[in-house]
């Protein structure tokens, strides 16, 4: 699916940014082009979640330099709510339980803002219903949980079908699934990584961020790449993961004594 | 921190009823003494045990003095400088709808009540009060087939004076309180229901209250009686223009509930609540009550409350009958200088009693936001229960909430429970609805919501999304 | 006689102000002398019984001691490893103490300095039971317990038959000081006891405080005003008896003067015949990151009347304060009463307060299931007691237990 000429959706360059005055990352960069699945592997702390959220616009995170581009366009000044309509979705490793908040409504008032972004009609909820209940089928989720407040009283597992729920509504450009995989017995890791394939289109990319290969036996990255004290310090193919199984964390220590050495 | 800051653009909104209804008003002289009440009957034609009974009522309210027990400053009333009655120039009120002023129709159409045939709303009957009067009833005549009366207190005190004999004033005695004294010596106008045994009301049943005078103090007086197995659904909604004055609303609203009957209360406060240095606003001081005089009898209040400067208001239950119920919901948002003090009394007397208590009250800019309440279980009323939860949210850390539950068991063989909490708009609620694309106004808006939507569930219907719009409508606004 | 003449007549009654307390009798008299005594007007003294209220103002102030001829009650043998105060009529307090390394008494000028501060400081308006002890109080306990202290203290309060006691005691808790107190109230027939303690937590204290309050005789009525003043990082909790009083106030007065500090209270008051006992406290948040768990819980029988009053103030410089509250009562008779009013006063938005508050009867599927297992319904009904009192009973350190009151609470009600 990957050809050279490619758009490129998503590039980060020289990152710095930090959160409640401690600074997390420093120097980050990745290009993310159509039709790529990319894995961000690495240690609790390395800095792959924060990542995460500072492509979303997380109010709690400061960039200090470096940038973030989406198709061509400076999105550091956006708010989260204008990331998301142009299509930076975050599948959240917490969901936020929202009581009294309706689903459905949550789910419906979502998908209009962005459909309203690419200029299509806003849905009734008649037609929102129809929509929703076909993109059920993809997570295998019951109905009834549309009748719920937001993720309130949800398993982990339900809530992070609920994630790739919205995720099949939203229809992004890119999908950033921060640690989607953590919390799920086998069935609904694989029901989850259906559901992340059927929705990988050619004009779309998936970043997988995520501790272990076993979301990656479901879901064959184009890029793994590995984040270690705040920057990506190795990029490989699917190879590197299975290596990284196999050998642990440890040989990134190794990985980066010997940069230091070379410094 | 900028995103408080913007929540609390975002909840303060200029007041969309502020306008005034340029009308020839008919005014009695400032003042109160009981020659003023004299007239005001007089001028209502009231039978002479109605003349007593306001009469007693000043007597009473003479001796008494003006409360300050909940802790609320507010600068005092000169009752002398009110006037008791005023109405628009008309004759009386008017057989048909053709006949009202037009400017008045206007009025409640601006307010989104239309009460012409073409126009008005499908399902609910409609009481609108302008001042001091009853403008129109709508669709009496198809309630009146089932045997329910509804039409302005003046109508019923001159038609069914023995209803009225017989009920006013037992619910809410004439010394219950300052208030409701100065409201049964000079009320001026108000709803009656009246629902005969077995029937249940085919549709909403629903006040409008507009106080359109600066300087006219207004003194609603609602009378709901359900006879046995029957039952309703009542709402009254209210506002007033702005006036930089702070104009006084003090009703009284008696409910009885005979054996099986089942009454249902909802009210949608949107009184001027004053500028936002505090200036002007109404004085919403008002005692509401309702008795559970049969057995298995229930009544629910719920009340969404958002206007007024200052709230006085505590609608109870008294459950006398065995194996009643009585209900609570409130919500009750405050900005700028608002002081809302609102709760509800449950009073257990007979056996298996059952309450609910469920309040949420958001509290923003430099407002005070209280829940005062009690509930009281008396030495007979044995297997009874009372379940109370009282949620806040603070938006800002200027803006103040309270609460004060008094709770009063003398029977063992009872349950009471209390719970309440504090909580702000989250952060991460914030940021999970902006990430899927919900600006951070209509997040807010939805979290509020949220917050407020075991309340919203036991409104009617009708007004459920009313009352959503109206807190959307305070919500409303640009994002700074 | 109404209530404001017998208030004159006492004041009256009173010996000449004289000695350090001088300008503490003169705050408390002016001001008895100015607002009398409180009716059921008051907020904070509605429930009150006024009769019993007024036996603090008839019985005669035990002033200068040596002409009572005491008789105290048994006192249980002291713990070799806790130094025991016992204030007693027959002397001034301070002297019988025996000077440990890590317990000094307060010069002049400390005792200047500090005393009377912390209760003025909870800014409570027509403050009764405090001006009752200022104006009568004519000796005091003030205590430095300094960091090195390595044992543990107990101070023990004896009422005397047909006589009324006030005591003052000060204690400064130096910075870093690790202090476990069991205080001891002891009723007698016929007899008022008045109690104002105030304790000004340093920052870094870990401060334990167990206070057995037993009225054990007729008519034997005790106020307590507790004012505490934490400062940052310090710790302080506080377990609480009250049982056997005809009547009893406790008004625990917390202040967290910087915020950042902790504060665990857990309270437990048991009432029978006609007796009436009163907890209202108050905690005020005066900075950030303040940390409450209150726990008041109440067993009221027979004839009785129980009262819990809790007010907490967040203001608004007291951001990410986290307090919980709660009030659990247990009603076990028809003519028995609970009052409860849990308050929370919040102006800070950051916050996390929760309370609560429950009036319910020993369970009857608990009690089912013991009945069922052959167990009878008296020893089934002190089983589940027990299991109720347990919760603020066993935070108590081992050397109450001497004092034996939990098979009192458990025998007083469950006749």
């Amino acid at each position: 699916m990957i050809s050279s000429t490619s758009e490129t959706i998503l590039l980060i360059q020289d990152l710095h940014a930090s959160v409640e005055d401690q600074q997390i990352l420093h120097g980050v960069n990745l290009i993310v082009k159509e039709g790529e699945i990319h894995a961000i592997m690495g240690r609790n702390g390395s800095g792959k979640s924060t990542l995460s959220k500072v492509i979303a616009g997380h109010p709690s995170y400061n960039v200090l330099s470096g940038s973030i581009q989406f198709k061509g366009t400076n999105i550091l000044e956006l708010a989260p709510e204008e990331r998301a309509r142009i299509g930076i979705f975050l599948g959240f490793q917490y969901p936020v339980e929202i009581p009294g908040v309706s689903n459905l409504e949550f789910l419906r008032v979502a998908t209009n803002a962005r459909r309203k972004e690419l200029l299509k009609s806003e849905l009734d909820t008649f037609e929102f219903e129809d929509l929703v209940k076909e993109r059920l089928k993809i997570v295998e989720m019951d109905p009834a949980f549309l009748e719920r407040s937001v993720n309130e009283g949800f398993s982990g597992g339900e809530k992070k079908r609920n994630e790739i729920l919205q995720m099949a509504l939203l229809e992004p450009a890119i999908s950033i699934l921060d640690e989607t995989d953590s919390g799920l017995d086998i069935d609904a890791l694989r029901i989850v990584a259906s559901g992340i394939n059927k929705l990988s289109k050619p004009n779309s990319a998936t970043i997988l961020i995520t501790h272990y290969q076993r979301l990656l036996n479901e879901i064959t990255p184009d890029f793994v790449h590995i984040m270690a004290d705040g920057q990506i310090i190795k990029t490989g193919n699917k190879d590197l993961a299975v290596e990284l199984e196999k050998s642990g964390y440890d040989f990134i220590d190794k990985n980066t004594e010997d940069k230091e050495i070379a410094k | 921190m900028t995103q408080t800051n913007t929540v609390e653009e975002i909840v303060s909104q200029p007041y969309k009823y502020g306008f005034i209804t340029d009308i020839e008003t008919e005014k009695i002289p400032k003042g109160l003494n009981a020659d003023v009440i004299r007239l005001i009957s007089a001028k209502k034609n009231e039978p002479e045990f109605l003349l007593k009974f306001r009469l007693r009522a000043y007597e009473q309210w003479l001796k008494m003095n003006e409360p300050d027990w909940s802790g609320l400053t507010y600068s005092k009333v000169d009752y002398q400088d009110l006037v008791y009655y005023a109405a628009p120039k008309q004759d009386v009120k008017k057989k048909s709808l053709d006949e009202v002023d037009p400017k008045l129709l206007e009025t409640f159409d601006k307010l989104g009540i239309p009460l012409s045939e073409q126009k008005r709303l499908t399902n609910v009957a409609v009481d609108a009060v302008f001042d001091s009067v009853s403008i129109a009833t709508t669709y009496k005549e198809k309630l009146a087939e089932y045997g329910v009366i509804f039409c302005s207190i003046s109508e019923a005190i001159s038609e069914y004076p023995h209803l009225i004999e017989k009920y006013m004033g037992t619910v809410v005695p004439i010394n219950d309180n300052f208030f409701a004294a100065l409201n049964s010596a000079v009320f001026s106008d108000g709803s009656f229901v009246y629902i005969p045994k077995g029937v249940e009301c085919p549709m909403e049943l629903s006040s409008y209250f507009r106080i359109n005078s600066g300087d006219t103090g207004q003194f609603e007086r609602t009378l709901i009686i359900a006879e046995e197995s029957s039952s309703v659904s009542y709402l009254e909604g209210c506002t007033a223009p702005m006036f930089d004055t702070n104009t006084l609303h003090a009703a009284v609203v008696e409910l009885v509930a005979l054996d099986n009957a089942s009454i249902k209360y909802s009210t949608v406060q949107n009184w001027y609540a004053g500028n936002e240095e505090g200036v002007g606003g109404i004085y919403n001081f008002v005692t509401k009550r309702g008795e559970c005089r049969g057995k298995k009898s229930k009544i629910s209040w719920s009340q969404v409350e958002t206007g007024s400067a200052i709230t006085w208001k505590y609608p109870s239950c008294v459950l006398q009958g065995d194996n009643s119920i009585g209900e609570f919901y409130s919500i009750a948002l405050t900005n700028n200088h608002q002081k809302a003090d609102t709760g509800t009394k449950m009073i257990h007397i007979g056996k298996n009693t059952k309450s609910k208590i469920v309040s949420k009250g958001i509290s923003a800019g430099k407002s005070k936001n209280s829940y005062r309440g009690l509930v009281s279980i008396s030495s007979n009323a044995e297997g009874s229960r009372n379940y109370s939860q009282c949620d806040s949210m603070l938006i800002g850390d200027k803006a103040s909430a309270n609460t004060y539950p008094y709770i009063q068991s003398k029977q063992p063989q009872s349950n009471i429970e209390h719970e309440a909490s504090t909580c702000r708009i989250s952060e991460d609620q914030l940021f999970y609805l902006q990430s899927r694309g919900i600006d951070f106004e209509e997040s807010v808006s939805m979290l509020i919501s949220g917050f407020c939507t075991d309340v919203f569930n036991e409104l009617p219907m009708e007004f459920a999304s009313e009352a959503d719009k109206l807190l959307a409508l305070k919500l409303e606004g640009s994002v700074g | 006689m109404n209530s404001s003449a017998i208030c004159e007549e006492w004041l009256s009654s009173l010996p000449p102000m004289q000695g350090y307390l001088k300008k503490e009798q003169s705050i408390g008299r002016q001001s008895l002398f100015e607002h009398g005594m409180p009716s059921n007007k008051d907020e904070a003294w509605r429930l009150c019984n006024f009769n019993r209220l007024n036996s603090f103002l008839s019985l005669p102030i035990v002033i200068n001691n040596k002409n009572v001829s005491s008789k105290l009650k048994y006192i249980p043998e002291k713990d070799k490893d806790r130094e025991r105060i016992i204030i007693d009529p027959n002397g001034n307090p301070a002297k019988n103490i025996i000077p440990t390394n890590g317990i000094e008494q307060l010069n002049d000028r400390e005792i200047e300095e500090n005393l009377g501060k912390i209760v003025k400081s909870t800014n409570v308006k027509n403050d009764l039971s405090v001006s009752l002890n200022q104006a009568s109080s004519s000796e005091l306990l003030a205590l430095k317990v300094k960091s090195n202290m390595k044992e543990s203290l107990e101070i023990v309060i004896p009422s005397i038959e047909g006589n009324s006691i006030s005591t003052r005691i000060f204690l400064l808790i130096e910075e870093g000081a690790k202090l476990d107190l069991l205080q001891v109230f002891l009723g007698n027939t016929n007899s008022t006891q008045n109690h104002l303690i105030e304790i000004k937590v340093e920052s870094n204290v870990e401060l334990t405080h167990g206070l057995i309050s037993l009225g054990e005789e007729k008519k034997s009525s005790s106020i307590c005003t507790l004012a505490v003043q934490q400062s940052a990082n310090s710790k302080y909790s506080l377990n609480s008896i009250h049982h056997g009083w005809d009547y009893a106030r406790f008004e625990p007065r917390i202040i967290q003067k910087e915020g950042d500090a902790s504060t665990n209270i857990k309270g437990l008051q048991v009432t029978k015949s006609k007796e009436q006992i009163a907890t209202h406290s108050q905690i005020r948040f005066e900075g950030p990151n303040g940390k409450l768990d209150q726990l008041q819980k109440a067993v009221a029988s027979e004839y009785s009347h129980s009262i819990f009053n809790g007010s907490i103030e967040v203001p608004q410089k007291a951001q990410k304060t986290e307090a919980a509250q709660l009030s659990r009562n247990l009603l076990l008779s028809k003519r028995a009463k609970i009052d409860t009013k849990p308050e929370l006063e919040i102006v800070a938005d950051d916050v996390r307060c929760t309370h609560g508050a429950t009036v319910s009867q020993l369970q009857d599927e608990e009690l089912f299931y013991l009945l069922s297992r052959g167990i009878d319904n008296k020893h089934a009904n002190s089983l589940l007691l027990q299991g109720y009192y347990d919760e603020v009973v066993s935070d108590f350190p081992q050397s109450a237990w001497k004092w034996n009151f939990i098979e009192k609470l458990i025998k007083d009600i469950n006749k």
